[in-house]
Order: structure tokens, then sequence, then C-alpha cells
């Protein structure tokens, strides 16, 4: 048995060494100012030097706090674990991907657009594809990771066509208007959006739209959360309250705007 | 004892390729330029499809220093690798790898103006530039209270695509008003006719009218005296004073071509031979919107990769 362990130990280096390309992982951020860590798996725009800017400079005067966006996931999450007098923003696919981990997050605030607090994910298609089944073999284009874009199709497939989902490649795009005018333009059959995202293409390429239809949708989801592990503290609920009230100023709502929506609310 | 060793790891390795499909599924990747930055995180995201979905690859980088071996090299890697499928970043790679084995499948992207390239059978690209339609809308998403845009064009270079911009954005209900002009002389006095009529000026990618930075000024400056926003092709016209630039975002590219590369590899070949970039990246002016007091969509703000204020050009 013994003189097997060479072998067994060349096969393993092989296999975790030279197949795979190490991934480098920057360390955790360190920030000692009160800040908001945003993480989105709904977008993938990547717009942080906007984003940083606008809001570190709107908090100038109100509190002096922080962002800081990440753009890796595994990133965002090592600083969450066990750090508390930080607000978390993300989405709630997210959150609850995190409490299954056991990370007591808890809801603090729900962000709003127009009104509301909660969208649905629509599967949009070109007309030539009158049915799930026949999205076998084709490109379906979405924004935001590949982990939250699998987890939304298989969601909308359902168990009865959960067989197609091995058939069908999702392409990552930047944003939702990216994979809806995917379609059409041979890049797609068929795209996942937020129903907004349809809603904005029906205005600026009506014809667009026209030629499109409605396959199948999510289960209605908060649009982006802001949230705090376990109850929020003295310093949390000042930060929270900074981010409640972005909405008063015209210079809040405009960075609100970056990341898609117009205000915040508690949750009742 | 030892050669009974190296047949046991032989023999789990071949297990495992081909358990994985391995063996027969390697990619070959060729890179026009080992230092552009656009071609790197092209094939970065090439490669991270590939590794999730359990393909092999190899890489090939050629040097920018005209190394006069890399093409006996490529040569010899090909013959000895025998990949399913290449996939050239850049015209280079592509001109190469067509010239020695034109008709193994190949994907190419990144490759400027690649209708002058000949296409071999199974030969698949991306293209280098958004659709137009794509472009347009993206525009129209921005500013939808722009009805006339204005555009400066040589007709030798620009006129199909003239033709294709103009039909689309009619459909959008925006009038395309274009100038043509012969030669870069030309440019000053045909944007003088040109100004009055329009909205807003769209700055393509026409060699002509680009054709001296002197003339590339005068555009910004006389578009700026008479308050008319510029839309630009690309953000290196940002810092001149465009408003908006909309181009395409170079990850997309990388995991479209790892897509229609796994297709292939499998003999499921897509059906039209070239493909539009499906993701875009934009910047917005914010500095130069407040100052021409442009009217642009807040809603669009979300799609935005780069917002410039005041004082921040490069």
């Amino acid at each position: 048995m013994k003189r097997n362990w060479p072998v067994f130990f060349i096969f393993f280096l092989f296999i975790a060494g030279g197949c795979r390309p190490a991934r480098s992982i920057a360390p955790p951020f360190e920030e000692e100012a009160p800040s908001f860590y945003f993480f989105n798996t709904e977008s993938n725009i990547n717009n942080f030097v906007s984003l940083k800017m606008g809001f570190d400079i709107y908090f100038v005067e109100r509190g002096g706090y922080l962002i800081q966006p990440f753009d890796l996931r595994e990133n965002f999450e090592a600083v969450i674990q066990g750090k508390k007098g930080y607000v978390y923003l993300l989405s709630n696919w997210h959150l609850k991907e995190l409490q299954r981990k056991h990370i007591p997050l808890e809801i603090a605030l729900i962000a709003t657009s127009k009104g509301n607090t909660m969208q649905r994910k629509v599967l949009s298609a070109g007309k030539d594809i009158v049915n799930f089944d026949m999205l076998k073999n084709t490109v379906v284009a979405a924004a935001g990771s590949e982990e939250y874009a699998q987890g939304i199709l298989k969601q909308i497939l359902g168990k009865e066509h959960e067989a197609l989902f091995k058939d069908i490649k999702i392409l990552i795009v930047p944003k939702d208007i990216d994979a809806l005018l995917a379609i059409g333009f041979g890049m797609a059959s068929a795209a996942i959006s937020a129903e907004s995202g349809l809603e904005k293409l029906a205005m600026f390429n009506p014809n667009h739209f026209r030629e499109l239809h409605s396959l199948g949708f999510s289960e209605k989801d908060y649009l982006l959360i802001a949230a705090t592990l376990k109850k929020p503290d003295q310093k949390e609920v000042q930060l929270l309250e900074a981010l409640r009230k972005m909405s008063e100023a015209e210079a809040g709502r405009e960075n609100l705007k970056l990341l898609g929506i117009d205000g915040w609310r508690t949750l009742k | 004892m030892k050669i009974i060793n190296f047949y046991k790891v032989f023999i789990l390795l071949t297990a495992f390729f081909a358990s994985t499909g391995f063996a027969q599924n390697k990619v070959l990747i060729v890179n026009s330029d080992n230092v552009i930055y656009r071609y790197e995180s092209i094939a970065t995201e090439f490669k991270k499809a590939l590794q999730q979905n359990a393909y092999q690859w190899i890489e090939f980088k050629l040097d920018r220093n005209e190394n006069p071996e890399a093409e006996a090299e490529l040569r010899q890697l090909i013959r000895q690798e025998n990949p399913v499928l290449i996939y050239c970043i850049g015209t280079k790679a592509y001109s190469l790898v067509h010239g020695y084995v034109p008709d193994k499948k190949t994907i190419f992207s990144a490759a400027i103006n690649w209708r002058r390239l000949e296409l071999g059978q199974a030969t698949y690209g991306i293209t280098n530039e958004l659709s137009s339609a794509q472009e347009i809308s993206l525009l129209h998403y921005f500013f939808p209270t722009v009805k006339t845009i204005g555009v400066l064009y040589n007709d030798n270079f620009s006129r199909e695509y003239i033709e294709i911009i103009k039909k689309d954005a009619l459909a959008l209900g925006i009038n395309l008003i274009n100038q043509a002009v012969s030669n870069v002389s030309e440019v000053k006095e045909a944007f003088t006719e040109l100004l009055p009529k329009i909205d807003m000026l769209w700055i393509i990618s026409d060699p002509v009218v680009l054709g001296d930075k002197q003339t590339v000024q005068h555009i910004f400056q006389t578009a700026q005296k008479q308050n008319k926003p510029v839309y630009a092709y690309s953000d290196v016209y940002i810092g001149q004073g465009a408003v908006l630039s909309i181009s395409v975002d170079n990850a997309t590219i990388g995991r479209q071509s790892a897509g229609l590369a796994m297709m292939m590899v499998n003999d499921k070949m897509p059906a039209s031979t070239m493909q539009s970039p499906a993701g875009s990246t934009i910047t917005l002016n914010k500095c130069k919107l407040d100052t021409l007091q442009t009217k642009f969509n807040p809603d669009a703000l979300d799609s935005v990769n780069t917002i410039v204020g005041c004082g921040q050009h490069d």
C-alpha cells in the first residue's frame, strides 16, 4: 500500500494544480470607518468607481460613512463573518443563501422603486420559441452571477421541466437590457430579466419589445435589501438611518439610481 | 517497480480524462498580443467558462516583438496537440491559424474589420463592435428626447454602415442626417452645415472624419459652443467632451466565444457565421451633460459602468 502513495500523490497534484489555474482572491477588505458593504448577485455592471465616489461624497457631510462595493462574492462573504457595526447591501436571494450557511443576517431595510419593493424575474423569448421544450440546446442570456441565473431559471422551469436545464446554456451579460437586446440579434434565444427591464425595453424599443413574449415568471422577491448581523446596534442604526434618508436629497436620489432603486423602507 | 508506478499514474490519468471528456475536447487559444489587456480579459473569461464545464485548453501567446519563430512554434503546437477547436483572439492570431489549418473548427474575436478576413468552412466569430441596432437602442434609452442625430462620414469607408444605422434609427423614430466628406479638410465646413439641423452628433469610427487630432478637437469645441451633445463609439472621446459612449464588454465576448466553442466541440454548429457581442459597457460624462443641460433618462443610470464627473477626465 505504501508503494502506491507516490502514484496517488502525483495524480492528486495533477488534478488539483495542473488542470485548474489558481484564482487569486484578494484578502478581505479591512475598513475602520462605518461602512456599507455592497455586493449584487443580480447584475454585472461593475460601476464600482462611480458608486464609491457618489456615495462617499454624498456621505462626507452626513456622517462620513463609506461604501465598499465587492466584485467577488467570496470576498464579500468573508467580511460578513462575525463583523458587527456595518450594513450589508445585497439581494434577498443572496441573504437566504447566507442564512442557509447559518450567517445570522437580518433584513433591516428594503429598497423601493416607483412604489414597489418586490419584483419578479421574467423568462422572455422570441415568438419562434412557444414553450419551454423549445429552449433545448439554446442560449438564455441573463445578468448577474451564474449561480443566481441558474437558480432563477430552475425556479421558472419548475419541477416539470427540470430535465431541460442541462441542455440550456446560460450566457451571462452585464445587465438586463443587454440580455433582452440579445434576443433577436442572434446572441440568445431567450433572456431572464426583471419585469422592470421589460418595461424599460417597451419604452425605448417598442418594436423589439413586441417581438418578445413571456414564457414564465419567477416568484416575487425584494429588489435589494440592507441587512445587519443580528439586531442592529447603535452604530448600525445610525448607518441605516442615513441610508433611509438618501431619498430626501437630490444627490442621494441620484446615487440610489445607480443601484436601480429610488428609496428605502422599513420592513413591516 | 518504478515502471509499474508510471503505468498506474498513466492509467489513472487516462481514466480521469476519459471520464471528463478531456481527451477529445482540447481547445487551443491563440492570443495575438501577450500584453494587450483587452485580449487578456477576453481570454480569462473564455478559460473560466471552459473550466466550469470541464474542458481542457492550451494557450499560445504571440509576441508583440514579431518573434520570427512564433509561426513555426504555433504550427508545431497545432501538429502536436491536434486541438479539436482553435480560438483566435485578434486578427494576427486568426490569420496565422487560418493560413495553416483553414478547415479546422475555428472561432475568432477582437478582429478589426472581420469582413476583410478569409473565412473557412468551420470558422465562426464574434464581431468587434456592438450591432448598430443594439447601440442605437441604448443611445435612445439614455436620450429618449433626441429625435435628430447627425453623422459625418466618408462614403468609401462607411457608406454601408450609414445605410444600416439610418434604418435602425428610423425604426426607433429617430431621424439620422448623414453628411459625407471626401477628405479630412472638408470636415469643418460639413460640420458647420450639419450642426444647426441636429439634436446630437454621433461620432462613428470613420478614419477620414477622425483623420487628425485638430479636426476632432474642432468638432468637439464647435459642438460645445452650440450646446450640442456628442455621442461617441468609444470612451476615448469622453475626455474630449462626448456625453456618452457605448462599447463592447470584453468579458462577455470571452463567455460568448466559450459558449460557441462548447457547441462546436460537440458538433453543433451555430446558426450564423458571425455574432455581435451581447454585452455593452457604458460611460456617461455627467459633467458635460450638466454643462450642456442635456436631458437624459435618470432611470438609465443603473446601466452605466462609469460616470465621469467634473475634473475626472483622463
